[in-house]
């Protein structure tokens, strides 16, 4: 088999074999060819990593608030009856007891909603004096990011952990809420399967996905700091999060 | 997608969806929304046009949930619904769902000569993001086939059928989409590598 017949099988050949003499033709050329065989293993490369980015993204709370309006106006979400109650699903029933435990999501929420803003805004402009507060204290502290050391006590503070100046600000935002949240999501983790153990697993799997986004979008910007869409993309990522935190507060309103 | 650990499953769900409960349709969404979503974002490349389509399709299935009886997967019927509003979407908008430069570029496919990178392999893990945005770049046509078959996961049969090709063009597209996207992936590398 020549390297053109492997072109013009590999369509076929990728995507299960169609088996016989042909496959091993086909496997025995790749094997001893460096060029097939890049070409065969990049393209099952793209295949494989293809497959992350399925279920990835977390649309906007209005889309739902949208659907609901509609389903609502069409008679599909209809207002429980007064004998129906007991049956009613304890998803919203439960949510209202929550209210009391729930006061510091808020102020998570804001402190997220900050930092997210304060890595976009800030990051371009280093010499800038404002300082995140370190890595303990989120809840308390970010959502009035405090002005109080200067430049050179930044640097200070930050050196340990950061390579080129430019990109100091970010990782210490991003290390501020991200050492914070184990903290924070379990504590609300653990409010929501005290109080509403049915909507434990979905609020679970969603911050592992938007924690896995901060990391990943942080990652990816450590190592491309001038890429301005990967910095708003780690934003919408701090977003999704605090999102997540003011959805769960809103329900309980 | 019944997951124990929720305490109310799926098919309770569906159950009390159908009765008219808020809470039950909010639970069905926020199950699916997300492969829902990603689904659009991916077909169309707009976030704004994407949340625009899954809100189509979570309201024809929604407005048909009386006659889900079960027999078939919940899950299955909604992402075949979902592709069904996007695919009516491009149509409506003169997008083409498969290529029709498919006849006119058989030798603009040079795979090993694609942006002279030839010697810069791709290796080890692809970034989501460059991958994501390799994928926006496709044209229309190559990109439907390759989120449907090596995101979404769907065969090659069930491509044909909900796209109206054949198999063998869903086949052949499916593998230009590949090879366009590793010359993309590819320029992207050489020039991170340029700039530093
Ligand atoms: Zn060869």
């Amino acid at each position: 088999m020549t390297c053109s017949e492997v072109e013009r099988v590999l369509p076929e050949m990728l995507d299960g074999a169609p088996g016989g003499g042909l496959n091993a033709d086909f496997e025995s050329h790749v094997r001893g060819c460096p060029g097939c065989s890049d070409l065969v293993s990049e393209l099952k490369l793209i295949s494989i990593e293809a497959r992350q980015l399925a279920a990835r993204d977390e649309p906007a709370p209005r889309v739902w608030v949208r659907i609901a309006t509609e389903l609502r106006a069409e008679g599909l979400i209809r207002e429980p009856e007064p004998q129906s109650a007991p049956t009613r699903p304890m998803l919203v029933s439960t949510f209202s007891r929550w209210r009391w435990s729930a006061w510091w999501l808020a102020p998570v929420a804001a402190a997220l909603l900050a930092a997210g803003s304060y890595v976009v805004s800030h990051t371009p402009a280093p010499q800038v004096a404002k300082q995140q507060a370190p890595a303990t204290s989120v809840t308390a502290t970010a959502a009035e990011t405090p002005s109080a050391s200067t430049p050179t006590q930044a640097r200070q503070q930050m050196a340990p952990k950061s390579g080129t100046p430019r990109d100091m600000t970010a990782t210490a935002v991003a290390t501020a809420v991200e050492a914070a949240p184990s903290a924070e999501d379990q504590q609300f983790l653990s409010a929501v399967s005290t109080l509403v153990p049915s909507m434990r697993a979905t609020y679970e799997s969603e911050l592992q996905a938007v924690n896995a986004d901060i990391r990943e979008s942080q990652a990816y910007l450590d190592r491309n700091p001038g890429d301005g869409e990967a910095r708003q993309h780690l934003m919408d990522a701090y977003q999704q999060k605090a999102l997540l935190y003011q959805i769960a507060l809103d329900r309980i309103q | 997608m019944t997951d124990p650990k929720q305490g109310i499953t799926e098919a309770e769900a569906i159950e009390q969806a159908k009765q008219g409960h808020e809470a039950a349709f909010e639970a069905l969404y926020h199950l699916h929304k997300r492969r829902v979503y990603s689904l659009c974002l991916r077909m169309v490349s707009n976030p704004v046009q994407a949340e625009d389509l899954a809100q189509e399709a979570f309201l024809q299935l929604f407005r048909k949930i009386s006659t889900f009886r079960g027999e078939s997967a919940f899950s299955t019927w909604l992402h075949r619904m979902t592709v069904n509003v996007v695919l009516m979407q491009l149509r409506k908008k003169g997008l083409p769902v498969v290529s029709l430069e498919e006849t006119l570029e058989a030798d603009d496919e040079a795979p090993r000569k694609e942006f002279g990178a030839k010697d810069l392999r791709l290796t080890g893990a692809i970034d989501r993001l460059q991958l994501q945005r390799a994928i926006d770049r496709l044209p229309p046509g190559y990109r439907t086939i390759f989120v449907l078959h090596d995101v979404e996961g769907f065969e090659h049969n069930e491509i044909a059928q909900m796209v109206g090709c054949s198999v063998g063009n869903s086949k052949s597209q499916l593998h230009k989409a590949r090879l366009k996207l590793r010359g993309y992936l590819k320029f992207m590398r050489a020039e991170k590598a340029k700039t530093g």
